[in-house]
């Protein structure tokens, strides 16, 4: 019951807080409705025809009682009432044609176009002239008003869109909003095509879309997305679509495509095409607002489950390594209470042995696991590769047993840039994995070179080699080929391929044309080759 | 050396304080237990011990904060005893003060050698005008380096590098120390001449068929010149 409370708790907040945009948005559709010219020219003219028919029937009625000379006022009249409303074309065809028709049927002689009388001459021409400039004059204050009223409504369309961006509770309804404004304004169905996470523009529209693109329309909304130009209808790309596409462009990057499929055979004015392009800017900047919040996210949860996995890594570490630290110390003390009994000396040695072997699986184990869960991050300094090579020996150790170690490094190799101690462990499990897969006394070799910008570190041995199908799963956790010799773990190749990997590089295993196996390890690496002039004291 | 040093141990974990315990009156420490970092802190004001060794995973503070609190008043050597075996981890301790670290488990015959190199540097600043590690002979008045009796001449940023290793013998001293101290505080990211006169100067004291090795690479860490006489 509680988990329900807040779920109706949070949507009277969302209820809450959506009114407020579209109470301002359902007025404002309203007006755009109204300022939309819903008489064309030839409807107007109709209408004119109709007002004037009646006009002259009024005043046939009542020239009797006025005089024909007033009729002109009556007229004169309407081509002011008619200007207001009317378009241009129908005030000025009223105009001039009520002046014709002021003379044919009302300046005697009635009936002609002929006027006898001097002063019905000078009351023509001056009511022809004053009904031509009268609605010539209308027309333009009123196309000025209607101007300044759409640009008007413009701007408070581009503020409601950046409004709603701002204060839209989720992407999906601030674009929802985005087109219900739009739509109204140039009266034609809008589609949204939106960049996906690969980059690339997605195929489907977005939901709040009001038409779905044909096939074709899809190909110049990816012109205009590609190319970061408007492209369509009314362009000079690809002009035979049906629908106008304008890129959404944020402040970097293209988020996506504005498709704009006008309802009735009209064009954008350049005013209209000015307006399409701030609302393609404007929307674009969200969506890069929203793409950068998202990363953002997306980023703090990586780093809050990377930390997690450190941290139970560490906390694991700790459990482990305590118990055996206790073992270790208690070996050692005991082994110095007993100096002289040869029995028990025999069995601490063997206890020790255990120990260290123990040690190495949980430490292989540790490492397995921080390559499986991806917390390795290899810390690159500069490193000489002898130095590499030497301290791998050492840390392998008692280990190698008889094995006779020979160092193949070039005295001239550059310094390069890895993590040293990842890469010492590489080398010293090669090393273990060869000593323990080859007959003793015999030979392992290291080798290393630096070519190309690539460290090249390998080891070979003098052992029975790979067999064929174990090649290439040899690298693979726990993967222990059919002849490996006991004791292993399966793990120390697999943590191999892993720091390398970690590097950027990669390793790979192959039999010698002698006899005995090769491991290669290939690191691309930065180099660093100096001569030192430093005068000897 | 004093006859009995004082060691103090700060470690939560009873049992290992415990063996400890033993390891270390074997080798005729007298000892001191703390279990908390507070504990610990208050235990080295009061009474005073010659070393301490220290557990970074405490319950009430991190060992790390331990370390920087102790060292705004005290300069009592400190060894780092933790399970946390990263370079990062070890690199943050000496930086902070530590004088050496290992890592748990730990061998207690390499734990009694660490404990006797990070003493000794509390007893003598290096006043001594000699230096014996081995076969290797450092005369710090004649600026003088021997290996087996054959003078090895070095160049100044070698026998800069060799001195501060010899100061320090048996104790490891991090890339960014050997960095500030011979090409001063603005080197820490040169790294790359730091390696390349190490493997010079290597070159030139650790004979190619000598078994005998002085310079240790403490990998991600530093280095360590080892063979002196204890």
């Amino acid at each position: 019951m509680e988990t329900n409370g807040v779920i109706t708790y949070n949507k009277a907040m969302v209820k809450d807080r959506c009114p407020q945009p579209h109470a301002i948005v359902a007025p404002l559709c309203q007006t755009t409705n109204k300022s939309v010219p819903t008489t064309t020219p030839v409807n107007e003219f109709v209408v004119a025809g109709i007002l004037m028919a009646l006009t002259t029937g009024f005043c046939l009625l009542i020239v009797s009682f006025i005089g024909y000379q007033a009729v002109a006022l009556v007229y004169l009249l309407l081509v002011v009432a008619l200007a207001i409303r009317f378009s241009r074309g129908p005030a000025l065809t009223l105009a001039a044609s009520s002046a014709v028709l002021w003379n044919f049927l009302f300046v005697p002689p009635h009936h002609t176009l002929y006027i006898n009388d001097f002063h019905d001459g000078m009351m023509f021409l001056t009511f022809f002239v004053v009904a031509i400039t009268i609605g010539h004059l209308t027309t333009r204050l009123r196309r000025n008003e209607m101007g300044e009223r759409e640009r008007e409504q413009r701007t408070a369309a581009l503020y409601e869109l950046a409004r709603q961006a701002a204060f839209a509770t989720d992407l999906d309804s601030g674009l929802k909003a985005a087109v219900g404004l739009i739509e109204p304004i140039f009266s034609a169905k809008v589609g949204l095509l939106l960049r996906q996470k690969d980059h690339t523009l997605s195929s489907m529209p977005h939901a709040a879309s009001s038409f779905t693109p044909s096939e074709k329309e899809k190909r110049a909304a990816a012109w205009a997305f590609n190319h970061r130009l408007p492209a369509g209808r009314f362009t000079d790309a690809m002009p035979d679509s049906e629908a106008l596409h304008v890129p959404l462009q944020g402040r970097t990057a293209v988020m996506g495509v504005l498709s704009l499929c006008p309802r009735a055979e009209k064009s954008l004015d350049p005013t209209e095409r000015d307006l399409l392009e701030a609302f393609a800017v404007l929307i674009g900047l969200v969506l890069e607002k929203e793409h950068v919040i998202e990363a953002l996210k997306h980023a703090e949860i990586l780093e809050a489950s990377e930390h997690l996995r450190r941290a139970l890594l560490e906390s694991v570490s700790h459990e482990l390594k305590t118990p055996l630290s206790a073992v270790q110390a208690g070996i050692d003390a005991l082994a110095r209470q007993t100096d002289g009994n040869e029995r028990r000396q025999s069995i601490l040695r063997e206890v020790q042995l255990a120990v260290r072997r123990l040690h190495r699986v949980i430490n292989n184990l540790l490492n397995m696991t921080r390559i499986e869960s991806g917390v390795i991050q290899p810390g690159l300094d500069w490193c000489d590769v002898g130095e590499i090579v030497h301290a791998a020996i050492e840390l392998a150790g008692e280990s190698v047993g008889d094995h006779q170690v020979i160092i193949e490094v070039d005295q001239t190799l550059p310094m390069v840039k890895v993590d040293q101690p990842l890469l010492e462990q590489c080398l010293c499990n090669l090393l273990l994995n060869s000593a323990a897969n080859s007959p003793p006394a015999t030979k392992i070799t290291i080798r290393a070179r630096v070519q190309e910008e690539r460290l090249v570190l390998s080891v070979l041995d003098e052992g029975k080699g790979i067999r064929k199908e174990d090649l290439t799963r040899i690298f693979e956790v726990f993967y222990r080929g059919a002849d490996a010799s006991p004791g292993g773990t399966g793990l120390g190749l697999a943590i191999v391929d892993g720091f390398v990997r970690a590097h950027g590089g990669s390793v790979r295993a192959a039999n010698r044309e002698t006899g005995g196996a090769e491991f290669v390890i290939t690191i691309p690496v930065e180099t660093f080759r100096t001569e030192l002039r430093e005068a000897s004291p | 050396m004093s006859e009995t040093a004082t060691a103090l141990v700060i470690d939560d974990e009873r049992q290992i304080r415990k063996l400890l315990r033993i390891v270390l009156e074997e080798d005729h420490y007298r000892v001191l237990e703390s279990e908390s970092g507070r504990q610990g802190l208050s235990d080295i004001a009061l009474r005073r011990p010659d070393v301490v060794l220290l557990d970074l995973g405490l319950p009430d503070m991190d060992g790390l904060a331990v370390l920087k609190r102790l060292r705004e008043w005290s300069h009592v050597p400190v060894l780092i005893l933790s399970v946390k075996d990263g370079p990062e981890d070890k690199v943050a301790a000496l930086d902070g003060g530590a004088d050496d670290y290992v890592t748990k488990p730990f061998e207690s015959a390499e734990l009694l050698a660490r404990l006797r190199a990070i003493q000794r540097r509390a007893a003598s600043v290096s006043e001594e005008p000699f230096f014996r590690a081995g076969s290797l002979e450092i005369d710090f008045n004649a600026r003088a380096v021997t290996v087996k009796g054959r003078e090895v001449k070095l160049t100044p940023t070698e026998y800069a590098l060799l001195k501060i290793l010899a100061q320090h013998a048996g104790r490891v001293v991090t890339h960014k120390h050997l960095l500030r101290e011979v090409w001063g505080p603005n080197a820490e990211e040169q790294s790359q001449y730091l390696r390349v006169y190490m493997t010079h100067l290597r070159k030139k004291i650790e004979a190619t068929d000598s078994r005998e090795k002085f310079l240790r690479t403490e990998s991600g860490i530093g280095y360590r010149l080892v063979g002196a006489k204890q």
